[in-house]
């Protein structure tokens, strides 16, 4: 496939993912609302939002790391998705595979942070507190995160003898029973609760806070800024859940297939969101260093030996 | 009883006993006068063990005088007992004076400083 | 050729023309005294020089007409001359140093300091037992009687206690000689020699005798509380000659008569010496004083020496080099040393800071301790070498742990005291006069030392290879310390770039040391661009700095082992110093100097263990070690651990990092650090490289590396000081490194060589615009920095760049080591050990956040609202650095190809296949350019958006905000930074809890208690001292004869 076509795919592909999020993240807020037994926002809410920050006429900046934190979110953004091949069409070269030949799952996992270090920094000049105490627990919970899934990343890798995405799901096609959530279910377990902090939905929340006073990056930016972190935002939770889809859940052959998914995976961190209220930072740490991790082991020894 | 304790051997015994007398004394007493006699002691005692110990029975002094039989042919040395220890008696007698003078000289300094002859008292220095 | 008995001749001469001329005034008889001691040290010289130049051959000279028996008889050999011009030349200058105190205690004093040099200079000659038995009595009571004259209660305590000592040792020398004279009818040495005491019935004893009698002399452990007294009381001149050339003969005298005993004795004579050496300096530690500290010092030498002669069987005819290097560094160093303490006039060890007030006295108190201890380019460092290597040869394991713990032991106390004097308080302390006949002796001692060891290297074959270039470069920096800082920058950086010219070819096509060699010589050129940034003189810098790099390149350039260990000990001399530079760095100091000089000796023991069974010292003997090759290598790679920082030996890291001053951070984190891991791949490649056979060594090496990342990366999170931030960072990046080479596979090595390559680039660029950083702000503690965004963007930007390649972010050069990690430990099936690495890599974001938002972000504050960019002399090298970079980044395979090509020499299997810019393991991809160009163009095109939705961009101010329902108008209110990973403390505090710490604190504690408890056997009592003495003579006959 040359490389116009190419961009052309991962275009189209990249607006699909934008709009999916954003209905995505209205499901979740209707889906919140209906259990607290309000109507809750109407489903075309996110474009309005959208369509209104990215018009309006005034805008603030605190300075250029401020002005260039947005940036560092979307442009991380759209570099996950061009990363990552979205539909499994049996050739790696193929239609909706964007760029992932440039960089296999590592390039993924270490670019995931590119975004979020660079909208912390830019928030950070800000000066307002919040934005810095919302980076510093998100920083921590990740760090806390990051390790079952990495060990869990692991011994799928381990099970594969690849880290090309592409190849783990290849290797989960011809029935439910080849996918990784059957074949190494511990590790799978493990990511499926690491996911809960990934998402960073209830319990895993206080990053942002969104029921007292909102903290974290988003309470810096308004306007066109305020836009830009909104479809970053829509994209990377869509990424995340195709990630997971792809490491366990035998990756998607076309895009309702993917819709499906990842409108799961999302809706178990809806779902276990609407149950438990939210871990202060030092409990959700230490949450992850229990179960999601003794299962991230048993998984890599199971795949290991 | 002469027979078996002949003039050498009475004196071994003798240094023996004063060598012992004078560690004694040097360990024990307090006073550093009596530390200083202690050494005389202990001093007499090994020049006595010398000599002693150079001593062969029934010869006499290493002088050359009346005593010794002379003569020609007559090797001078069969008479007398080893001359070598005696001499190095003499200098050991000799060293010894000097450093009884020289502790005698520290025992006044340190009376002078502290009036006090308690060797336990100068113990400025330790550790 | 003068006969030497004119040397007592002469002595007894004037002495008793002394006593007519005392009329002509002190002075003259003072000169006289000198001219004396001149004329006899020629003599001396004169013998020596005939031995050593000439054909001379040993000559006897007879007395009084006789021959032996009958007379006393001298003996003029290669050893006697040099000892008796060891003597007198010490004699000379410690005559001189003393002419004043010798003056006013009158002409006696004079004379008898005369008659000490002659009793000294004929116990070394004569061939006479009892001439000995009397010339030692004379030398003690000269020395005695010196005592008696001086002033003061303490030192007549000491003089009393000295003499009831010596008069109890020569009572039993005494006895013995009489005995060995009836068993062997003669006083003659070489008679009683011939006639073997010790077969005759009863003559054992009398061989007993004299040898305890010698040995006592030399004030064992621990009947020698006489001694150290003495030490400590009398007249520091008269200590420096009691310790140059009393010891000396007395040494001398234990070697001449050491024959009359028979070869068991060599035996009971180092265990002796091993007691007093260790003994000694174990109890050296908990001195406060000064003066007593260099006593115990003296002893502890001696007894080392002590251990030598009773080696002498196995180092064969390497015993005189290595008892000459030993003896003449003690020699010059400790007579020094106490003449300097007669200058500086502080009894307490605490004191000696006023040191500084004359910075050239801190010159010499450092040669004379570095002597000490053994480093290059002093004899003692060759002699050391030369002993360890032929004890080791010889499989006598045990005598060189004795041998090392010592010397660290008393590494210990020196160094402490040298800690003090470089930097301890010294505001209140009052300053010392400095007179020329009293510095003058310290000076020949110090130039004395360097120009003997020279000479001392030469002696060898593998030492006349070693380059003393640099070394006299650095010299030359010493003595131009007075120039301002641009000329002496300017010097040095031309001289690096010179030496790294002239090296390059040599290593060209060895790209292993070359990358090592660029890192430290194009690093170190980086680094001290830095150094235009300082105004004055900054005496003393240049160098110590480049003595540090005179040592790394040493060890890139290093044929021998020899030479290799040469450069370690420089440069561990050089970032010593430069450690120690920074304002609270004295603790941090001394625990690096400690760490690195353990290390060293275990560097040096197994140095040894390589060149059991070769005859060569070649550095390929790392590869074909046979004897306990799995200790030796463990050795190694302990000896070298403790320069990379892995946990357990880390300790000193954070805080002497920390405290550096800005450029010598980057200099000691970014490539100072490299030298250990140049060793590690020294020592692996020495295992058997892809043939490794000692895999359990490299897992465990292994599991340290993983653990040392997770425990410096944590700790790094939860500092509140930028500097140490880095310096945590630097552990654990160097656990990273130890990891990736400990797998010892092509991906695991590739791994760990990115590292090296990009913690040099990114760590230096860090530590370089934070230590700038701090030089404009005053402070370290980040929590009183913030916003400096606004004051200096470029240095804001490098940290960035710094930050997002330390952290492994794609597209810069970082994530090249992250990719090739995870493909490594695939590889290489250490699942759990890349987890423990990975997740301290997710702990990275923490502390790397918390490092550029509580500097740079958040609240400006106010006493910072006119600070300035950083200097432009910081800057250039750092944008060099991030070019380096950039470079790296955007073109990874320039740099892992070459790379990857010069592993494959060594693990030829598993190699990355490249396909243009694409390179591909067995696991996964990575096209490092391209994801660069996908990223960077998703970036220019989200910015572009920005910019045009964007374009009246309101410029707010700092304050423009709302928090608390109110406008802030305190920046220290409203900056978030101090303890900002609270909540993720509580999580993890329990592995934040320094055990290792605590550890060496205990090891520390009981050493301390052990000292302090023992030494109180020295009550200070002179009849306890002679109770020591009887219950040593009585265990010792124990012991040997049997009870």
């Amino acid at each position: 496939m040359d490389i116009t076509s190419k961009l052309i795919y991962a275009l189209i592909g990249l607006l699909i993912v934008v709009n999916w999020g954003m209905l995505m993240s209205v499901t979740f807020r209707k889906i919140g609302a209906r259990m607290a037994g309000r109507h809750g926002i109407p489903f075309r809410q996110p474009w309005v939002n959208l369509l209104k920050n990215i018009s309006t006429r005034t805008i603030i900046t605190h300075g250029y790391m401020y002005y260039l934190g947005p940036v560092f979110r979307l442009s991380g953004g759209i570099g996950i998705f061009l990363f990552m091949p979205m539909v499994f069409t049996g050739n790696a070269d193929g239609l909706w595979t964007n760029f992932s030949f440039q960089g296999d799952l590592i390039l993924i996992l270490y670019f995931q942070v590119f975004g979020m270090l660079g909208m912390a920094m830019g928030s950070g000049e800000g000066g307002h507190p919040y934005s810095a105490m919302g980076v510093a627990r998100g920083l921590a919970q990740h760090a806390a995160v990051e390790l079952p899934l990495t060990i869990a990343i692991l011994a799928i890798a381990v099970q594969f003898d690849t880290f090309s995405i592409y190849k783990i799901v290849e290797a989960q096609q011809g029935g439910f029973q080849n996918w990784v959530l059957f074949t190494n279910p511990f590790a799978s377990a493990a990511i499926i609760l690491a996911m809960l902090g990934a998402l960073g939905h209830s319990p895993f929340n206080l990053v942002k806070a969104p029921n007292e006073i909102l903290i974290g990056p988003a309470t810096e930016y308004e306007g066109t800024y305020l836009g830009f972190m909104m479809s970053a935002g829509a994209i990377i939770h869509v990424m995340e859940a195709v990630l997971f889809m792809n490491l366990i859940f035998g990756g998607a052959t076309s895009w309702i297939e993917l819709i499906i998914k990842s409108f799961l995976i999302y809706f178990w961190s809806v779902f276990v969101g609407m149950v438990f209220p939210r871990f202060k930072i030092e409990q959700s740490v230490i949450w992850f260093f229990k179960w999601p991790l003794g299962f991230a082991i048993i998984g890599l020894l199971m795949a290991s030996f | 009883m002469m027979e078996y304790l002949e003039l050498g051997h009475i004196g071994l015994i003798i240094g023996f006993l004063l060598i012992l007398v004078g560690f004694w004394g040097v360990l024990t007493q307090k006073n550093i006068i009596k530390i200083i006699v202690g050494f005389s002691i202990l001093n007499t005692g090994i020049n006595i063990l010398m000599v002693s110990l150079g001593y062969v029975k029934g010869k006499t002094a290493p002088i050359i005088d009346a005593a010794v039989a002379q003569g020609e042919g007559h090797d001078v040395s069969q008479s007398i007992v080893d001359p070598v220890p005696q001499a190095l008696v003499l200098t050991a007698i000799v060293i010894g004076f000097g450093i009884t003078a020289l502790m005698l000289a520290y025992a006044m300094k340190l009376y002078n400083a502290k009036k006090t002859l308690e060797i336990n008292k100068f113990n400025d220095l330790k550790w | 050729m003068v006969n030497p008995i004119y040397i007592v001749a002469i002595a007894l001469g004037v002495s008793f023309a002394i006593g007519v001329l005392n009329k002509l005034g002190r002075n003259f008889t003072g000169s006289l005294v000198l001219a004396a001691v001149s004329v006899m040290t020629f003599i001396s010289y004169q013998w020596f020089a005939a031995f050593q130049f000439g054909e001379q051959t040993a000559k006897m000279i007879y007395t009084a007409g006789f021959m032996p028996p009958l007379s006393i008889n001298l003996l003029m050999g290669h050893y006697e001359a040099f000892i008796t011009l060891m003597i007198n030349v010490i004699g000379l200058i410690g005559g001189i140093y003393m002419f004043n105190s010798l003056k006013k205690r009158g002409y006696n004093a004079q004379v008898i300091y005369l008659v000490l040099l002659m009793g000294l200079n004929v116990m070394v000659m004569t061939r006479d037992l009892f001439n000995l038995f009397v010339f030692l009595e004379i030398s003690s009571i000269a020395i005695a009687g010196l005592i008696l004259l001086e002033k003061g209660t303490r030192s007549m305590g000491a003089g009393f206690k000295y003499i009831l000592a010596t008069s109890i040792i020569s009572g039993f020398l005494l006895l013995g000689i009489i005995f060995a004279y009836y068993f062997t009818g003669s006083l003659n040495l070489d008679d009683v020699v011939a006639a073997n005491l010790s077969s005759i019935k009863g003559g054992a004893l009398a061989a007993f005798m004299i040898m305890i009698a010698i040995i006592l002399e030399i004030k064992p452990f621990p009947a020698n509380g006489w001694g150290l007294d003495v030490y400590e009381g009398s007249d520091v001149g008269l200590s420096a000659v009691i310790s140059g050339a009393s010891a000396t003969a007395s040494f001398f005298v234990l070697y001449k008569v050491m024959d009359i005993a028979g070869v068991e004795w060599n035996y009971y004579i180092s265990i002796i010496g091993a007691i007093t050496f260790v003994g000694s300096n174990l109890l050296g530690i908990a001195q406060k004083n000064t003066r007593r500290m260099l006593g115990y010092s003296s002893i502890g030498q001696l007894g080392l020496l002590m251990m030598i002669l009773g080696f002498r069987d196995i180092l064969g005819e390497q015993t005189p080099y290595i008892a000459f290097g030993i003896l003449i560094s003690h020699y010059f160093a400790k007579a020094g040393l106490f003449w300097l303490s007669g200058i500086v006039k502080s009894k307490s060890l605490k004191g000696w800071s006023n040191i500084r007030k004359k910075p050239f006295f801190l010159f010499l108190m450092g040669t004379f301790i570095f002597a000490l201890i053994g480093f290059p380019p002093f004899p003692s460092f060759f002699a050391k070498w030369t002993l360890v290597m032929e004890l080791v040869q010889t499989g006598n394991m045990t005598w060189v742990i004795a041998i090392l713990f010592g010397s660290m032991m008393e590494a210990v106390y020196l160094f402490r005291w040298f800690g003090y004097a470089i930097k301890g308080e010294n505001e209140h302390l009052e300053d010392f006069k400095i007179k020329i006949h009293k510095i003058t002796p310290v000076w020949i001692a110090a130039i004395g030392l360097y120009v003997i060891g020279y000479f001392t290297a030469q002696f060898t074959e593998v030492g006349a290879a070693i380059n003393f270039i640099p070394l006299a470069f650095v010299g030359l920096l010493l003595a131009i310390d007075f120039l301002p800082v641009m000329i002496k920058n300017t010097i040095a950086i031309t001289g690096m770039a010179l030496h790294f010219y002239f090296v390059y070819p040599e290593l060209e096509g060895d790209t292993l040391r070359l990358i090592f060699e660029g890192i430290f010589m194009v690093g170190g050129i980086l680094a001290l661009i830095a150094g235009y940034a300082y105004k004055g003189k900054r005496s003393g810098f240049y160098p110590v700095a480049i003595l540090m790099y005179a040592g790394l390149t040493a060890i890139i350039e290093a044929g021998t082992t020899l030479e290799f260990f040469y450069g370690w000990e420089l440069m561990t001399a050089g970032s010593y110093f430069l450690i120690i530079r920074g304002k609270r760095s004295m603790s941090h100091g001394l625990s690096y100097m400690l760490f690195s000089i353990g290390g060293a000796y275990a560097l040096l023991a197994a140095f040894g263990m390589a060149h059991v069974g070769q005859d060569s010292f070649a550095m390929d003997i790392l590869n074909t070690i046979t004897y306990i090759p799995t200790w030796a290598y463990g050795l190694l790679i302990v000896g070298f651990l403790t320069k990379t920082a892995a946990v357990g030996l880390h300790i000193w890291l954070p805080g002497a990092h920390g405290e550096a001053e800005s450029d010598v951070s980057p200099m000691v984190s970014a490539i100072l650090l490299k030298a250990g891991v140049f060793g590690i791949v020294l020592t692996l490649i020495g295992m058997g490289a892809e043939n490794n056979q000692y895999s359990e060594l490299a897992y465990a090496l292994g599991w340290l590396g993983a653990i040392t990342a997770l425990v410096g990366n944590l700790m790094a999170i939860f500092q509140e000081d930028a500097k140490r931030l880095l310096a945590y960072s630097s552990i654990g990046q160097l656990g990273y490194i130890v990891l990736g080479l400990a797998m010892m596979t092509h991906l695991g090595w590739l791994g760990g060589f990115s590292y090296v390559i990009n913690h040099f680039l990114y760590k230096a660029v860090l530590f370089m615009t934070i230590g700038a950083v701090v030089m404009r702000v005053g402070t370290h503690n980040m929590y009183e920095m913030g916003g400096l965004i606004k004051r200096m963007p470029l240095a804001f930007l490098a940290v960035m760049i710094g930050i997002i390649a330390l952290s492994g972010v794609p597209p810069l050069s970082g994530f090249a080591g992250k990719w090739l990690f995870y493909n490594a430990i695939l590889d290489k099936g250490w699942y759990f050990q890349g987890a423990v690495m990975f997740f301290s890599g997710g702990l990275a974001f923490l502390y790397l956040w918390r490092l550029i938002h509580t500097v740079f972000l958040g609240q400006l504050k106010d006493n910072h609202r006119n600070v300035k960019e950083i200097s432009i002399w910081f800057l250039i090298p750092i944008y060099t650095l991030i070019a380096g970079l950039m470079v790296f980044a955007a073109k990874p395979q320039w740099v892992l190809q070459p790379m990857g090509d010069m592993i494959a020499q060594f693990f030829p299997t598993g190699q990355l296949v490249w396909d243009g810019g694409t390179a591909i393991s067995q696991y996964g991809y990575w096209a490092g350019s391209l994801v660069g160009v996908t990223i960077g163009a998703s970036f220019v095109f989200v910015l572009f958006w920005l910019l045009v939705s964007t374009r009246k961009a309101h410029k707010v101010k700092q304050f423009d905000i709302t928090y608390s329902g109110e406008r802030p108008e305190r920046p220290e209110t409203t900056h978030v930074a101090y303890n900002v990973f609270e909540g993720f403390y509580q999580a993890m505090w329990i592995a934040t809890i320094p055990m290792v710490e605590t550890f060496w604190n205990r090891v520390t504690e009981v050493l301390h208690e052990t000292a302090e408890f023992t030494r109180k056997i020295y009550s200070g009592n002179g009849q306890a001292y002679m109770l020591h003495i009887v219950f040593f003579i009585l265990v010792t006959y124990l012991v040997i004869i049997g009870g």
